[in-house]
């Protein structure tokens, strides 16, 4: 994580003294291992981009020909509401789904993190869900949700949690609280093994000298853990927040947008314009000002997490 | 384990061993909600069909029957297919992601050269962008490239998209590896590739292991750009076979035949996990893990 | 597994019947070619055994690629973007205005017009196919909307299964009686979260009853129309009462047909493809096939289906135009049709041998003939999109009984998408 923080800077300082140098023999080497994934990125990330930008200009039906029309569909966007709607809603769905990821992980963490026999085997347990891809474990909610065939009403009844049938996707609340809890059971593990590492790393000593000194359990933790982890904190974030903001198979699959589109995530949205419309122009123009909000949210994440950083 | 000396040490008091029970029934309890949902579908996916869709959902199976697996041999150019794609274009995936992310983060971490940091964000910006967005732009890339309707060209896509996870892993990795152990290998007359290939590939194994894994997750369980990119279904993999089962032929959703698909494609993930995952955790930390 | 073994007969029997008649006409020296056919997954019966009986007879093989419906508009587009179509297509009657305004399917008016049974063929995808006074697609297969009823259900609740309900009021009734029956039998059913679904059942509703959402010659939205919000505080009603299954709120159209399996959902709108599936499938369920009825009575259809064109970058039109030719001959119609209770694309094939055993698949052809389709170039974004102002008003007015809201809601969305494409 440290590296995260240091590297730019260090690269910087290098390449204002050599900028007017011929690259040495050395860097010809560095240059030559990260060639063939730069060359990846940019034939397979870049030019495409490019493209996008330059579709983002243009009127341009998927099927049709494509017309030229400046900053057009940039006053659309601006115009659109359900643009605005499915941003607020991404929020929205990315500040509630956050906390929960965060909160259980760093329990499951601290858990998996005791010195018990066995416990490697529920560190297992709790991250197998990571594994499934999120197309097939949306597919698998949408059936154990479902109010005749699945499992959990039945179960909720036995538990004389509910009575009668509840139709979870059917409405806004039930359906968000669903989809969240589908999604922070795929992706809690995941945070759980970064927080997990990043205590695993975190030295003995100050432990131990902690203890000497009395600190209880929680005082350690508080002192001691959550400051020191905050780099690992952060990296994790940044990787759930982007992954929030970009949500779309769950929405997809388990509510189509519904219940009366009030679950359209932005990416959604771009996918409808895109690929149902027929709007290419329109919905590159949405993705470009999607991975501009994107970039500055995760600098300032970064950002706001490296000051504090003390140690 | 590290933090023995928090817990163990002082004797087991009654105390003790009830809060130790508490802490074990908490566990368990979690582990049967987290693992319920996969349970479940993989025993749904043997039950006979007809009892799979029953309405209210039925207990354990009467009897255990492939009934399932074997409607999905059914459609379209069959299961058997589907698989073999998919296992193809995983492996491609796997391998390309392993070797690019290990020489970029080999490159990343010990070299410095001209834009160096441009092209290391470069790479991690590749996450930021929806991949819906720029699947046009990407179709015509590899038409013109004659790469459309191939599996390697699908890999190629999935590669790119792997790179940002997989160079940041090797890079921490690399740079984990002592500084001494590279300028004494150096001193020994080491090339800069015999170097890497002799003596850090070792070291970095856990690393490469972790980017395997999510390039093949990926992989397997990717349908979008798998369906735009293939324009024969004997090219199709096996999330769209799954997507098909999900849409009901004629809007008959066939409850069985889903979960015998929902657990093809959940196993192949968990087995490989189980098998490698001593490497996996390992891989995260960048190898910094005292085990 | 019994299913493949009817396939082969029928293979084999028109394999006979085909392997003389080509025997009997002078053979081409062309080097044979391999057809790329794309069709939608929920086509995939019939598709497969036309395809399998067509490669056993001739030299020029099809191959067939199955695409996830809810995806196959997407595929198609990016895929004609991309300069790499397949070489013949079945869509969907109601895209073929769109994807034919937009040059890219080949113009077949000629070669239709030299058909000798070319007047016979389905009215509604003619007229579908038809984009300034161009044909660019010919009829593939035929859905035409019905009433489909749970004859058991209708004795149990002490209703004549012979006398299905001829108009609202006696749905209505049989619906409320049928769903007295138990707590786990409802009236009626609809898929409430599947736009295509609804304007496939709905629809027919409103026509029936003399009213249309959109003016004659499709340029203006008339959802303000009173029979639209009749239709809808019918809907309302049941499921305010609770004759309808909760699940009707989510359902996308996945268990568009399978709800009814279950043997407790007394009637619901639904297909010629329900007749074949339940006979095959779940042969204890006794059904019955009515028309969809209007408020006070009539009765009207939509008639739905595939087309099958030649995208405008076919590599091998000449030969894609062979095996349409051959689908809409009588042979195909009747041997691979009819038989297997699909209904024939040709209204002079309407009446035949294997419908006469079945009165219900009379009764569905007789939809078809009297069918409508609404004809837009915005229809996928007017009517099919899950997302779109069809489905959105049938929510809002059915679930939530903002009736007078949501068709103002709709009607200005339709005229904002609508005059997209007037300009």
């Amino acid at each position: 994580m440290e590296t995260l923080r240091n590297r730019p800077a260090e690269t910087a300082v290098k390449m204002r003294n050599r900028a007017w140098r011929l690259p040495s023999r050395r860097q010809l080497a560095g240059l030559f291992f990260v060639l063939p994934a730069v060359t990846f990125t940019l034939l397979f990330f870049i030019i495409p981009l490019l493209m996008t930008i330059w579709m983002s200009l243009h009127d341009w039906p998927l099927i049709g020909t494509p017309s030229f029309i400046g900053s057009g569909n940039y006053d659309t966007l601006a115009a659109d509401r359900q643009f605005w709607t499915s941003l607020g809603f991404t929020i929205r769905y990315t500040l509630l789904v956050t906390p929960p990821i965060f909160i259980l992980a760093f329990v499951l963490a601290l858990l998996v993190n005791l010195p018990l026999r066995g416990v490697g085997l529920f560190r297992t347990a709790y991250f197998i869900p990571v594994v499934i891809g999120l197309g097939a474990s949306s597919l698998l909610w949408v059936w154990l949700l479902n109010d005749r065939v699945g499992p959990f009403n039945t179960i909720l009844r036995q538990l004389n949690l509910l009575q009668g049938s509840l139709v979870w996707l059917g409405s806004f609340d039930t359906a968000l609280f669903a989809i969240i809890v589908s999604v922070v059971w795929k992706t809690v593990g995941f945070t759980m093994v970064l927080l997990l590492t990043g205590m695993q790393a975190i030295p003995q000593e100050i432990y131990q000298a902690a203890m000497v000194d009395g600190a209880s359990y929680l005082g350690r933790l508080r002192h001691i853990t959550l400051p020191l982890l905050r780099p690992t904190i952060a990296l994790a974030l940044v990787l759930s927040v982007i992954g929030s903001f970009l949500a779309f198979d769950q929405f997809y699959i388990m509510t189509r947008g519904g219940p009366r589109n009030q679950t359209i995530t932005v990416v959604y949205w771009i996918f409808n314009n895109s690929f149902t419309y027929f709007k290419m122009g329109y919905g590159a123009a949405l993705s470009l000002v999607l991975m501009g909000f994107l970039v500055i949210l995760s600098m300032l994440q970064l950002r706001l997490l490296h000051r504090e950083i003390s140690y | 384990m590290t933090a023995h000396s928090l817990f163990l040490g002082r004797s087991l008091t009654w105390r003790r061993l009830v809060s130790r029970l508490l802490l074990y029934l908490v566990f368990i309890s979690l582990a049967v909600i987290f693992l319920f949902p996969i349970t479940w579908s993989v025993i749904t996916s043997v039950k006979p069909p007809a009892e799979a869709a029953a309405i209210p959902p039925t207990g354990l199976p009467s009897r255990i029957t492939w009934d399932n697996y074997l409607k999905l041999n059914e459609f379209g150019a069959g299961a058997g297919r589907y698989l073999f794609n998919s296992i193809s274009v995983s492996v491609m995936t796997v391998v390309g992601t392993i070797i690019l992310s290990t020489l970029a983060g080999y490159g990343f971490s010990r070299f410095s050269f001209p834009a160096k940091g441009a092209l290391f964000l470069m790479i991690l910006a590749t996450l930021m962008i929806p991949f819906q967005s720029i699947l046009t732009p990407l179709f015509l890339i590899l038409t013109r490239l004659k790469l459309q309707n191939t599996l390697p060209g699908l890999a190629l896509v999935y590669i790119t998209f792997q790179l940002p996870f997989g160079v940041f892993v090797m890079r921490n990795s690399f740079d984990t590896v002592p500084r001494e152990l590279e300028e004494a290998a150096l001193l020994d007359g080491c090339s800069s590739v015999s170097l890497l290939y002799r003596v850090m590939l070792p070291i970095v194994l856990p690393g490469i292991i972790t980017a395997g894994i999510y390039a093949f997750l990926n992989a397997w369980n990717e349908f979008l750009a798998a369906l735009i990119f293939m324009n024969q279904q004997s090219m199709f993999t096996f999330p769209i076979l799954l997507n098909s089962v999900n849409t009901g032929l004629y809007g008959a959703v066939d409850w069985g035949a889903l979960q015998a698909g929902v657990t093809i494609s959940i196993l192949p993930s968990i087995l490989m996990f189980l098998v490698l995952q001593r490497y996996y955790i390992q891989g995260l930390t960048g190898g910094s893990v005292k085990a | 597994m019994k299913r493949l073994s009817r396939h082969a007969r029928i293979i084999a029997v028109l394999a006979i019947l085909l392997a003389t008649l080509a025997l009997s006409l002078p053979s081409s020296a062309q080097e044979p070619v391999t057809i790329a056919f794309w069709s939608r997954d929920s086509a995939a019966a019939l598709v497969q055994s036309l395809a399998d009986a067509w490669n056993a007879t001739h030299d020029n093989q099809i191959e067939v690629t199955l695409i996830p419906a809810a995806e196959y508009i997407t595929k198609l587009g990016t895929a004609i973007a991309a300069g790499e179509p397949p070489d013949l297509l079945a869509i969907d009657l109601i895209y073929v205005p769109q994807f034919a305004a937009a040059g890219q399917l080949t113009e077949i008016s000629e070669l239709a017009a030299g058909l000798p049974f070319f007047d016979t063929l389905s009215p509604s995808h003619i007229r579908l196919a038809t984009y300034e006074d161009g044909l660019y697609a010919l009829p593939f297969n035929a859905e035409a909307s019905v009433l489909l009823y749970n004859k058991d259900l209708f004795r149990q609740a002490g209703l004549d299964p012979e006398q299905p309900p001829t108009n609202w009021q006696e749905i209505y009734d049989a619906a409320v009686a049928i769903s007295a029956l138990g707590e786990d039998i409802d009236g009626f059913y609809f898929s409430g979260a599947c736009a295509g679904c609804n304007a496939f059942t709905f629809l027919p509703l409103i026509w029936a009853s003399g009213g249309d959402v959109l003016n004659e010659d499709a340029t203006e939205a008339t959802l303000t129309d009173p029979m639209v919000k009749a239709a809808l505080e019918f809907y309302r009603q049941m499921w305010t009462e609770g004759l309808m299954p909760e699940t009707a709120l989510v359902d996308a159209g996945a268990e568009f047909l399978s709800a009814f399996f279950s043997g407790k959902i007394g009637m619901m709108g639904s297909g010629a493809f329900s007749i074949s599936t339940l006979k095959n499938e779940h042969p204890e369920i006794d059904f019955g096939i009515t028309f969809l009825p209007g408020k006070e009575g009539g009765v009207s259809s939509f008639a739905g289906g595939d087309s099958i064109g030649i995208p405008a970058g076919s590599k091998y039109p000449e030969e894609a135009f062979e095996f349409i030719e051959w689908v809409l001959s009588d042979e195909v119609q009747l041997e691979m049709f009819a038989r297997t209770a699909s209904l024939p694309v040709r209204t002079d094939l309407a009446e035949n041998k294997y419908f006469e055993e079945d009165p219900r698949l009379i009764t569905n052809a007789q939809a078809m003939a009297l069918g409508r389709t609404p004809y837009s170039l915005v229809y996928n974004q007017l009517f099919n999109d899950s997302n779109g102002p069809w489905l959105a008003m049938i929510q809002q007015a059915v679930f939530d009984g903002q009736i007078d809201e949501a068709i103002a809601n709709a009607q200005q969305q339709f005229t904002e998408i609508m005059a997209q494409v007037q300009d």
